[in-house]
């Protein structure tokens, strides 16, 4: 037997979502397969706001780059947790081999509210220097560490 | 519809943190109720006195626990448990001196108390560490005073002075009921008169949310607690005052409208200092706060004698008030729970902010979490919020 998979969404599909939500209103471009979103996101009414890049092409995950303010000055000198890359920053969501996220989810409801979530956890961390959004640190040469490649399928 | 201001619900959200610091900081419910049976039992074992003095007494509770508004003392373990030993029938012929000793003789029969039973300059106080003390103060019936009032002893145990501890807890209450309008109000609630009173009066029931009336005073005196944790000079503001004010101001702001409790709360503070009579507030020449309960106690006395008092008030005062005022123009969960710690103390606004976090933290768990458009993460669902799915954060560091 057959299961039925959807095909995977197209960029115009994931551009035409995150321009109507209205949890992440802001203004990008889409070219040639790929996507950019950009916005500002307040995770919580107690929060502060932070200005987000979403990039996306297609065979690709999405990345989540935080423009502003930079969270590596705001949690000097600790090293950011759960960060594809330091500076500038990269949010790690997800882990895609547990199948969290794949091409034919909408980043609009997925990895938008995935970012409110870090970030709101990022500020609880810079305030307790405990993480409490749960989650998996993966170590030197553990084979999860290909999860770790933002470039990656 | 009208939509609710942003600015509005953040004040509630900072509304909500005080609530929880509030909450960290009183009397729970069982300890109430630990304190009540205990104070109960020292209330019949005095009763049942045979010395003449004690024949008529009556113990009750007064300042913060007869009033709701506890805070724990900071840097110790116990609270106090204020308590009025009134013995009717006694006239103010008989020394104070006299009074205090047969209660203190009549504690020491007993074969518990006898062992935690301590004296301080004007009351007895009976210590159950690291819980709470109860702190005996003897009165009698002030037969001058028409508004019920009564007398205690005054430092000298050679006089007696005016007081009304239970007209005050009643004006106190009166003023709590009454209710401003909040536009936006989160959840706190005023609550109920206490219980009908015995000879043993029963104790205050404690309610789980309280009115802001009440919780400015608890917030207030914390921020002093805190304002003059190393302080030896003795000049931190007396609760007396504070509460005394707080509840004049509220009086004023009773028929008024507030967008929040938050402002409300603010403009409570803004009015203390306008209520004072003294040389820098009216030009009147002498500091006076009077009782509103019973005729000639002033407050601020010593204000008069010492003027490090006025200035550690208005000092103190100020800062208070821009802390209040700054709270709404503090951005990040980090930086907010820096300030609340720098005004409240760092362990009940832990417990407040933990309280926050994990409340986000239950309603992802139970796929009840959603981001709304204006508010960020909440467990609200509304058309235009998007519901937060599962994820695993991971990450190399």
């Amino acid at each position: 037997m057959r299961i039925y998979r959807p095909p995977p969404l197209s960029v115009a599909q994931q551009y035409l979502a995150l321009r109507s939500n209205p949890i992440c209103v802001g203004e990008g471009q889409m070219r040639c397969g790929s996507l950019t979103w950009e916005y500002e996101v307040q995770p919580s009414l107690l929060s502060r706001t932070y200005d987000i890049r979403i990039s996306y092409s297609v065979g690709k995950k999405p990345q989540v780059l935080v423009r502003n303010p930079s969270l590596v000055e705001l949690a000097r000198p600790r090293r950011l947790p759960h960060v594809y890359q330091q500076d500038p920053t990269l949010l790690c969501l997800y882990r895609s081999t547990k199948g969290d996220w794949t091409a034919r989810m909408h980043i609009a409801k997925t990895i938008v509210p995935w970012t409110a979530l870090w970030l709101f956890f990022f500020e609880a961390w810079l305030a307790s220097n405990e993480w409490k959004g749960g989650g998996e640190h993966p170590s030197d040469g553990d084979s999860r560490r290909r999860d770790l490649d933002p470039e990656e399928r | 519809m009208n939509a609710v201001p942003r600015e509005t619900l953040r004040e509630s959200e900072i509304v909500g943190a005080l609530e929880q610091i509030c909450q960290a900081l009183e009397l729970t419910p069982n300890q109430h109720e630990e304190a009540r049976r205990r104070y109960e039992a020292v209330g019949a074992w005095l009763g049942q006195s045979e010395n003449r003095l004690l024949a008529q007494l009556t113990i009750y509770p007064h300042g913060s626990v007869a009033l709701g508004t506890t805070v724990k003392p900071h840097g110790r373990f116990e609270h106090d448990v204020d308590l009025v030993s009134r013995a009717a029938g006694i006239s103010p012929e008989t020394l104070p001196s006299a009074l205090k000793k047969a209660i203190g003789d009549r504690l020491k029969e007993h074969r518990r108390y006898s062992d935690i039973v301590e004296e301080k300059r004007r009351c007895w106080r009976v210590n159950y560490a690291g819980e709470f003390h109860l702190d005996i103060t003897p009165s009698i019936l002030n037969p001058r005073c028409l508004n019920g009032g009564e007398l205690v002893p005054d430092k000298e145990l050679s006089r007696w002075k005016t007081t009304n501890p239970q007209g005050y807890r009643d004006w106190f209450e009166r003023l709590a009921q009454l209710q401003p309008r909040i536009l936006f109000a989160k959840g706190m609630t005023e609550d109920r008169a206490y219980a009908d009173r015995a000879d043993v009066a029963p104790y205050p029931v404690q309610t789980p949310m309280k009115g802001v009336l009440r919780r400015t005073v608890q917030l207030s005196k914390r921020h002093r607690d805190i304002r003059f944790e190393h302080d030896t000079t003795g000049v931190a503001p007396i609760s007396i005052i504070i509460t005394t004010l707080l509840a004049r101001a509220y009086e004023i702001c009773a028929g008024k409208v507030y967008g929040s409790d938050l402002q409300l709360i603010r403009e409570l503070i803004r009015l203390m200092p306008g209520l004072i009579a003294g040389p820098a507030t009216t030009g009147d020449p002498a500091w006076t706060i009077w009782n509103p309960t019973t005729q000639a106690e002033n407050f601020a006395e010593k204000w008069n004698s010492d003027a490090a008092l006025p200035t550690a008030f208005f000092t103190w005062h100020a800062k208070l008030q821009s802390d209040v005022e700054n709270m709404t123009s503090i951005f990040g969960f980090d930086e907010l729970k820096k300030s609340l710690s720098e005004s409240f103390g760092s362990r009940p606004v832990n417990r407040a902010m933990d309280a926050m976090i994990e409340s986000v933290s239950a309603a992802r768990e139970r796929g009840g979490l959603h981001v709304s458009p204006r508010i960020g993460l909440t467990s609200t669902a509304t058309a235009a919020s998007t519901a937060v799915r599962g994820n695993t954060f991971f990450g190399a560091d």
